[in-house]
């Protein structure tokens, strides 16, 4: 199979016996999947190409994405949750087992640890003897949407850059097919990007990528524009589609622009705006769950309908996605829509519809506008690494999410079933056996940690030192660290070995919050009365109230948790905002010496009842059991959130608790309860 | 617990009866001073004296002092087993909820289970920065516990002066090349210092802008004898971390005991400002002498916070 990113538009048309073209050829049809282990997503995988996959989207667990071998504590809870674990080359080989890897176009959302994985499908495919040439995919490899939003980084900007470009420059010449790295807009719009946001944030990435590649000097003039033609993009698609659409279009005039003008390209092709999506699950609600599946489709118009903005290969999430991780059904049913869009209707059989439009014209000539501004504005500052370091763009994110909160909480932006025609019939898809949910097999974690361990024991410790050695050294002295990667995968060298050799070289990154100096947009006679309650809980305690807000384990959608500790500061508490990635010890142990009155833990990677036990197994041994509350926040089920209940969690907010008035109100009411009890008893 | 059992356990560093301690440091409600005075008359019988040194660490926001320190304390407890360090990291509160956004916790090191090290935070209750109101009164506790007390504030002017009345050694944060130069000379904040710290010097323009500072130092600081030192540094490279350390643990290990007691009249006065206002200040000092004065009439900080506001009401009677 050609690699649809690559290939010419005529190969992208299913011709008659005479030659003629009656339709184009579908994009590629993916679904983004993966858990528990290796060898149960290989079973999915295989099912899901019997049923009319076109290509693999694989989706890794925290542990792989942050750089854990499994075993290692912190990675304990998150075992195969939101994706497969991949531990070493061995789980390489079970995770592609009978699928041929010379065919397949295969998409890893992987970023920290994004050279790594390379690393072991090149590997994988030399102990295949299947040649690098053939292989077709992606590595997502986007830090700066880490650093962001999605939180899986591990290295500083600098040396993460570097491990960019180096791929980029293996990829060009050995792996001509491969997208070393995928520009991710998705991200963005799922922390509350605006269109305009979305459009600068991401070129903006890209441009100062370029910059970079240019600068490193490594490529002849004519590799460049091949290493322009490489860059493609991870894009978002919201509800408001016919603006998705017009922002499409955008996208591609302003990147044909920017590669034109910029950086010289002169081929055509090579301008080519490329890139795949994944359409929006910001706005998916856990009130009403099938609406969503009504907002899926309509999503995937915006990013289909016009031929010339059309993605090139589209995942979609599915319906159930705030209540839990996707069941294989639901997956499927999400395909489903995919395949009757693209075989079903006559989309196909059409140019561009829009052509011509003086409406979508005009749409897209403003929203370029306003791109251009916003760009200008970050290149200004020295590109992507200033302001991101700066905190500028987090800091522009965060409040766009506070602003849509803000329009959701008024009902200035009218989401169906949740602040309108909220009654309704209960739905009869979450009657299953299951409700409606998935849930990972408890023994997943055990056999995963099992087979690691097997790996180490079998190996040779010498052959998998030397390559950790190398792979220092390369990192170290400037050199490329792409084939010390594959060296270090052939020798079997685990995922936390080849992150932890690099930590020792380069450090661990600590962003900026972002939720410095943000105000909330809310106001009105609810705000005043909570600050009012507030002051005389403030009175009654003799200090403000003060809430500890973080993440523990290694989900890094810090979204929610900072909106959260933007909106308690509002009401008038002090707030410790402790950030993403933390151990339960952390989080304890920062209540312990704040004093905190309450945690609150944001967890949406599926572990938050491991997580609340550890937390108050903490709490125990710091004898702050009875004194400190926790609550927790994120996707969490009905019947865990009973689980949760019983551990002493004082009260659980799910998707469907959006206003955050209520949220304070109720954490508020937590600390009140507590006050008046201890002041019954002395 | 009671507090004797909270005292007793805070003696062994406990990190949850410190933290419970310094919440009644931190106490305004009118009951507190008593149970304070009994606390720390407490400690004094087990021998633990206010003889912890307090060490002041301000900059602008993105001067990179909380890497820095987080940096520092790690280093000094490493090199001497027996050391204790407490770092209060003040932040900036919103004026129009009350509320504060203390940050600075996602930029420190965790060290789990390290007895020796405490951090806490503070909100200033001021959009300034500067110290909080019970900055001065968290003191008085942790230098009786800890060997060492680190107050990291953010501040842009006088807000600052504060830093110098509380801490033995005071050290500015600056960036390179922040106009961070003529900011602090504008606003005085350049006399406030003892020492600078040039922070971020693995940047190009921190040449440049160590000259800037060192030029200009004649001109802001003519009260000085001898130049006042400043470190260059680098959190990133570990580049002169290492002096300022050894800066920093000579005046832990110093003898020259100012001690809080000498601090006590110009704390009592602010916090006098704080409750009572200018007519509260002025009663201080026309009706009932100065602060010092009215310190020793009512034996103690506590006695005298505890008072003071049956003194002021019944002045305005007379």
């Amino acid at each position: 199979m050609a690699d649809a990113h690559d290939a010419p538009r005529q190969e992208h048309q299913i011709l008659d016996a005479d030659g003629q073209a009656v339709r184009d050829r579908p994009w590629i049809i993916r679904t983004y999947s993966g858990h528990s282990t290796p060898k149960a997503s290989n079973e999915l995988y295989r099912s899901n190409l019997s049923k009319g996959q076109t290509g693999l989207s694989i989706a890794f667990d925290l542990p792989t994405q942050c750089g854990y071998d499994s075993d290692d504590p912190i990675a304990r809870p998150e075992i195969g949750k939101v994706g497969v674990p991949v531990n070493s080359l061995d789980d390489m080989h079970i995770l592609f087992d009978e699928i041929p890897i010379e065919k397949m176009n295969t998409s890893m959302t992987i970023n920290g640890t994004a050279m790594w994985l390379l690393a072991m499908y090149v590997a994988l495919a030399r102990e295949r003897g299947v040649e690098l040439s053939e292989l077709t995919g992606t590595t997502q490899n986007d830090l700066i949407k880490e650093y962001l939003a999605r939180g899986t980084y591990i290295f500083p900007p600098q040396q993460s850059l570097r491990i960019i470009a180096e791929m980029y420059e293996f990829c060009l010449e050995e792996i001509p097919s491969w997208n070393a790295s995928n520009i991710c807009s998705y991200h963005l719009q799922e922390a509350a990007a605006t269109p305009t946001q979305e459009l600068a944030f991401a070129l903006a990435n890209a441009i100062s990528l370029l910059d970079l590649l240019k600068e490193r000097g490594h490529f002849t003039d004519e590799q460049f524009e091949r290493s322009v033609g490489r860059i493609s993009f991870f894009v978002n698609s919201g509800i408001r589609f016919v603006e998705e659409m017009c922002k499409m279009r955008a996208f591609g005039e302003l990147w044909d622009e920017y590669t034109r003008d910029r950086f010289g390209v002169t081929n055509e092709k090579y301008r080519r705006f490329r890139y795949g999506v994944q359409v929006n699950s910001l706005g998916l609600t856990e009130a009403q769950p099938e609406n969503n599946a009504w907002r899926i489709l309509i999503e995937t118009l915006g990013v289909t309908l016009s031929r010339d903005a059309r993605a090139r290969a589209v995942q979609l999430p599915a319906w159930n996605e705030a209540l839990s991780l996707p069941r294989p059904w639901d997956q499927q049913w999400s395909l489903r829509l995919q395949q009757i869009l693209a075989y079903e209707t006559d989309l196909l059989e059409y140019p561009d519809l829009f052509e011509g439009s003086v409406v979508v014209e005009s749409k897209v000539e403003a929203l370029k506008n306003d791109a251009r501004e916003e760009i200008d504005k970050i290149l200004g500052m020295g590109g992507v690494i200033p302001a991101i370091e700066s905190g500028y763009m987090k800091s522009a994110l965060v409040r766009s999410m506070s602003e849509r909160m803000s329009a959701i909480n008024t009902g200035e932006q009218i989401v169906v079933g949740l602040n309108r025609w909220t009654d309704g019939i209960a739905s009869p898809l979450l009657g299953g056996e299951d409700g409606g949910i998935f849930k990972v097999d408890e023994s997943a974690a055990r056999d995963t940690i099992a087979s690691l361990e097997r790996t180490r024991a079998e190996r040779d410790p010498a052959k998998a030192t030397a390559a950790l050695d190398a792979l220092r050294a390369a990192a170290h002295n400037g050199e490329s660290m792409m084939e010390p990667s594959i060296e270090c995968a052939l020798a079997r060298v685990t995922t936390g070995e080849w992150a932890g050799a690099l930590r020792e070289v380069f450090g661990e990154y600590r962003p900026a919050t972002g939720v410095d100096g943000q105000q909330l947009g809310l106001q009105g006679d609810r705000v005043d009365a909570l600050r009012a309650r507030v002051a005389a809980l403030a009175e009654r305690l003799g200090h403000r109230p003060r809430i500890v807000v973080g993440k523990p384990g290694l989900d890094g959608h810090s979204n929610g948790a900072e909106v959260i500790a933007v909106s308690a500061r509002h009401v008038g508490f002090d707030v410790i905002y402790s950030g993403i990635r933390l151990s339960p010890d952390e989080i304890v142990q920062s209540a312990v010496e704040e004093d905190a009155d309450v945690i609150g833990a944001s967890v949406l990677s599926g572990s938050h009842v491991e997580l609340a036990e550890q937390l108050f197994e903490q709490l125990e041994r710091h004898g702050a059991s009875g004194s400190i509350d926790v609550v927790f926040g994120g996707i969490i089920p009905p019947d865990d959130v009973d689980k949760l209940t019983k551990i002493g969690v004082k009260k659980v907010f799910t998707p469907s608790d959006y206003e955050l008035i209520d949220i304070m109100d109720s954490i508020v009411g937590v600390i009140e309860a507590r006050s008046e009890a201890t002041a019954d008893v002395t | 617990m009671s507090d004797a059992d909270l005292v007793e356990a805070a003696l062994a560093l406990d990190k949850y009866a410190v933290s419970q301690l310094i919440t009644l440091f931190e106490d305004r409600r009118a009951t507190a001073p008593a149970r304070r005075a009994a606390v720390l008359a407490m400690l004094d019988s087990r021998g633990a004296e206010s003889d912890g040194r307090i060490i002041g660490v301000t900059g602008t926001p993105g001067s990179g002092k909380s890497t820095l320190l987080s940096r520092i304390t790690v280093d000094l407890l490493d090199a001497d087993a027996s050391l204790s360090i407490a770092v209060v990291a003040v932040d900036p509160s919103s004026h129009v909820s009350g509320g504060a956004l203390l940050g600075d916790r996602t930029r420190m090191r965790f060290v789990p289970d390290e007895r020796r090290l405490f951090f806490r935070s503070q909100a200033s209750d001021s959009d300034l920065g500067g110290l909080g109101p019970s900055s001065f009164q968290v003191c008085r506790l942790l230098t009786r516990l800890f060997d060492c007390v680190m107050i990291e504030t953010v501040g842009i002017g006088q807000s600052e002066a504060d830093v110098r009345h509380l801490a033995d050694r005071v050290y500015l944060v600056l960036q390179p090349l922040g106009g961070d130069e003529v900011q602090f000379l504008k606003a005085g904040i350049i006399e406030i210092p003892h020492a600078f710290i040039l922070n971020k010097s693995d940047e190009p323009s921190a040449a440049t802008s160590y000259h800037h500072l060192r030029s200009s130092m004649w001109l802001a600081r003519p009260f000085d004898e001898t130049e006042p030192p400043i470190f260059r540094t680098s959190a990133v490279t570990g580049e002169g971390v290492a002096d300022l350390e050894a800066d920093m643990l000579g005046c832990v290990r110093s003898n020259s005991a100012a001690g809080l007691v000498e601090r006590e009249p110009y704390f009592l006065a602010r916090w006098v400002e704080d409750e009572w206002g200018r007519s509260g200040r002025r009663f201080l000092v026309d009706v009932l002498g100065d602060a010092a004065q009215y310190l020793a009439m009512c034996g103690g900080y506590d006695a005298a916070q505890g008072r003071f506001g049956d003194d002021f009401t019944a002045g305005f009677r007379s």
